[in-house]
């Protein structure tokens, strides 16, 4: 009876009502494919690298690279943790060298390790708990708060120490200033490894399994409807700063331990760079959106731009104007995949 | 352009006399549809200089519309509208501003930083040294001269941040003068003020017009209108129902007019109902600086509608039973206990869940997804030994999606890009996850489809049949018709009014909140 157009569109009907099977993009579920894009730029980076130098593609060099951004890395995931709940410290630059001075000089004064160690990652923290009040009682943008703290913490760096660095950070550059052992399971990493490994897997955690992660999520994507869903939100802020001061230290710990320094400039630049890299990755600026696994891809693109330009016998004033370039195209490609 | 006003009084009456045979604005068969609404039929309304001709009608009835018609925000599609004698030719709010048409909103956006001066002259402030430098002194100057003209005691070198909400509505009326407004559109211009700030409106309005100056008047105070408009434009679903002198009308005509019915003989407010089932709520007494003494009892399984102009003191109502507000007087029960919740937290761990009025700015975390945004309002109820339970998580969200009819791709899509009836939906899915024992909803079928609003109306309906205890805050009253038990009518803060559905009637509900009979009651 029926014509074939009918019969067609009949057909084509049933292929669209049809469930379509999950493909590979189904298995792929929860993964947004485009947050993937750091991954694709680092891949194509390395192979053109590699091509200009024989020296690039080694062990030695990916070590060196990955000593590079483990300081970075740690502290990216508590900057991430803030981006995602709609704020941001800007203290951390001068606060990790506040923590690293506050142990150098313990240490010096001849406090066992585990004391100077101990005090040094407490006061981090409670420079963090300090912005988290703050932040949270106050109607001020934590980008006041922070800058306000870290302009503090620099004047008290450098009164702490004179300007002058402490140099000896005794077991500290034990612990971190080398390589792990060779063969399994350690393969002879630089020591900071084990401390990033921990963060990020903990970071990951925290954001997607915790209470508290799923609190920073909502108090970023709408504070208002997060109150009203009954979130405790000035407490939430206060915790998740304090984390980022703990994080702050034990960054601080891990640098100092490396370069076996500590000092007020330890960590320069660090508070930019972290929120670089953070939103480079894909975490939202504003809030709401963002992962600990996105935020270190962001750190990692970082760390092989900066090290392919040293090989392409660029200058490092290159490596700032790569990274600004990374960071708007970084923002534009985020937006793009809304 | 600083001429008339500003230097004496060339303009006046003889401005008035030359514009009584033809009218200032004229508007013919205009017509508006948008998708699935036709918001405006055939409308034709003349206003004149000097005139105060009143707008009224229900949530719905097209006054919105018009006004944004005549202001070019909205280019009509059929019919014309002509302004001082031109057709108007293009349609933008630029346009309109430049011709001369001014609109004062509710909540007039004014640069609070600013001075009032520099708010009223904005764009136009007088400058020294051809144009490099800005003469703040003249500025101020010429402000006081205007204001003083309009009897308006405000120093014009005060921060408009520091001023009262009605002090402001001035400044804004000031600053669509300055720009030699010939109409002044005000949009509920009094939903903000007290009887005395509104009378002082009122004065300055009477001066207004009899500098020449039309003022089209949308209000739901028909106490207001009466006292102030010459003529009297009714719309109903989009349609005019009457322009009639004021003089030949009465509050009771119009708000038949208004309703579309006869208006029933007004009965007492009638006791409330009493009924076998335990009270869940009641409210003895409860002030707040917004609600005077209100008395009201909810029944389990029971749906109570909360209507009343904005303002009236619905959205209080749903404040106080959240915790957002306090009462200073009376006390709240909740299943018989005193209830003083302080905070969200506080009520929903007491089982109260509160729909709010603006859902993508209160209710949802739109970048999150379906499933997130369900179980925010009880994480405890997904996390085991501390870790959140993702498969509990999608258990939930899987549940209420299907119960709720949500339509959405998945449980993992962000809530941001579901339709408005959806969103609805999921937050009416966050108090069942809640297990909230009240729900306080408020607007809920506000800009939803017809067919949302049916299913929303469905699921209220089974909510309460669950055992479940709901009040519906809203505006619109014949929509609350639809699917409540009993409808409270509120005015100026207090309850006005209180029947069963089924003995009460639209037309007679709106009179209690706008009308005649309402300002008896209250």
């Amino acid at each position: 009876m029926s014509s074939p157009d009918a019969r067609v569109s009949e057909a084509v009907a049933k292929v669209v009502s049809e469930p379509r099977r999950a493909g590979w993009r189904g298995r792929l579920r929860g993964v947004d494919v485009y947050s993937l894009w750091p991954v694709a730029v680092m891949i194509l980076i390395i192979i053109v690298t590699s091509f200009r130098s024989s020296r690039y593609l080694t062990a030695f060099n990916f070590e060196n690279i990955l000593s590079q951004i483990a300081p970075l890395g740690i502290v990216t995931m508590g900057q991430a943790v803030l981006l995602i709940s709609a704020g941001l410290d800007l203290s951390v630059g001068y606060n990790i060298a506040f923590s690293s001075i506050v142990t150098g000089l313990l240490l010096e004064h001849g406090h066992a390790l585990w004391f100077a160690v101990a005090v040094g990652l407490l006061a981090a923290t409670g420079v963090g708990f300090a912005n988290g009040v703050l932040a949270a009682q106050n109607r001020a943008h934590p980008f006041i708060i922070t800058l306000g703290m870290s302009i503090f913490l620099f004047g008290l760096d450098t009164q702490m120490t004179g300007g002058a660095p402490v140099n000896d950070m005794k077991g500290l550059y034990t612990a971190f200033g080398g390589n792990l052992p060779n063969g399994f399971p350690f393969f002879g990493l630089p020591s900071l490894t084990i401390p990033l490994v921990v963060v990020v897997v903990l970071a990951f955690v925290f954001l997607r399994w915790t209470p508290l992660g799923r609190r920073a999520y909502a108090i970023g994507g709408n504070e208002e409807a997060a109150y009203l869903s009954g979130i405790p939100v000035k407490r939430t802020k206060i915790y998740l700063y304090t984390i980022m001061g703990l994080l702050v230290g034990i960054t601080g710990m891990c640098l100092a331990g490396q370069i076996n320094e500590a000092s007020f400039n330890l960590a320069q630049n660090f508070e930019l760079e972290s929120i670089a890299c953070a939103v480079i990755g894909g975490t939202a600026l504003f809030g709401g959106r963002g992962g600990a696994i996105r935020s270190i891809q962001g750190v990692a693109l970082w760390g092989i731009v900066q090290n392919a330009i040293v090989f392409a016998g660029l200058s490092s004033n290159y490596q700032e104007m790569a990274l600004g370039a990374i960071i708007v195209v970084a923002v534009m490609v985020t937006r793009a995949q809304r | 352009m600083w001429d008339r006003r500003m230097l004496g009084n060339v303009g006046g009456s003889s401005m008035v006399t030359k514009t009584t045979s033809t009218p200032l604005l004229s508007i013919e068969s205009v017509s508006k549809r948008f998708p699935g609404v036709q918001a405006l039929h055939e409308v034709s309304l003349s206003l004149h200089a000097g005139e105060v001709h009143a707008l009224v009608g229900q949530n719905g009835a097209g006054k919105s519309t018009l006004v944004k018609c005549i202001s070019g925000v909205h280019p009509p599609d059929e019919g014309r509208i002509v302004f001082d004698g031109d057709e108007i030719a293009t349609y933008s709010p630029r346009h309109a501003y430049d011709l001369g048409i001014a609109v004062v909103h509710q909540r007039p956006p004014l640069q609070l930083s600013m001075s009032v001066a520099e708010n009223v002259l904005l764009g136009n402030f007088p400058t020294l040294a051809r144009g490099a430098i800005v003469d703040r002194r003249r500025g101020i100057e010429q402000t006081r001269t205007l204001l003083a003209r309009f009897r308006l005691d405000i120093d014009p070198s005060v921060e408009v941040a520091r001023l009262a909400a009605a002090e402001r509505q001035q400044v804004a009326i000031a600053k669509a003068l300055y720009r030699d407004a010939k109409l002044v559109i005000l949009d509920e211009p009094t939903a903000a003020l007290d009887a005395e700030k509104s009378a002082r409106l009122f004065e300055f309005i009477r001066d207004l017009t009899a500098e020449g100056v039309g003022i089209l008047y949308v209000s739901h105070h028909l106490e207001e209108v009466f006292g102030l408009a010459n003529r009297i434009t009714v719309l109903r679903d989009g349609e005019l129902v009457a322009t009639r002198p004021t003089a030949e009308l009465t509050q009771d005509e119009v708000v038949t007019l208004m309703a579309g019915r006869r208006l029933e003989a007004i009965e007492a407010v009638p006791e409330a109902i009493i009924e076998d089932r335990p009270d869940v709520l009641r409210l003895e007494r409860v002030s707040t600086p917004l609600l005077h003494e209100v008395n009201l009892s909810l029944h389990e399984g029971e749906v109570l509608g909360i209507t009343g102009v904005i303002g009236a003191g619905g959205h209080e109502l749903a404040r106080v039973l959240f915790g957002l507000v306090q009462p200073e007087s009376g006390q709240v029960l909740l299943g018989g206990r005193p209830y003083a919740p302080h905070g969200p937290k506080q009520a929903l761990e007491q089982g109260v869940f509160l729909v709010p009025e603006d859902p993508d700015k209160e209710g949802l975390v739109p970048v999150l997804s379906v499933a997130t945004n369900i179980t925010l309002v009880d994480l405890p109820a997904i996390t085991r030994r501390g870790a959140l339970s993702l498969r509990r998580e999608r258990e939930i969200a899987r549940r209420y999606v299907h119960d709720l009819r949500i339509a959405t791709p998945s449980i993992d899509t962000p809530v941001r890009s579901l339709s408005g009836g959806n969103r609805q939906k999921v937050l009416l899915a966050k108090g069942l996850a809640a297990e909230a024992s009240l729900l306080v909803l408020e607007e809920p079928t506000q800009g939803v489809d017809v067919h949302a609003k049916a299913e929303i109306h469905q699921i209220v309906r089974e909510l309460a049949a669950s055992g479940k205890a709901v009040i519906v805050i809203s505006t619109d009253i014949r929509d609350l018709l639809q699917f409540v038990d009993r409808l409270i009518a509120l005015r100026g803060g207090r309850v006005v009014g209180e029947a069963p559905v089924g003995e009460t009637s639209y037309a007679h509900t709106l009179d209690l909140t706008v009308g005649a009979a309402g300002a008896r009651a209250s």
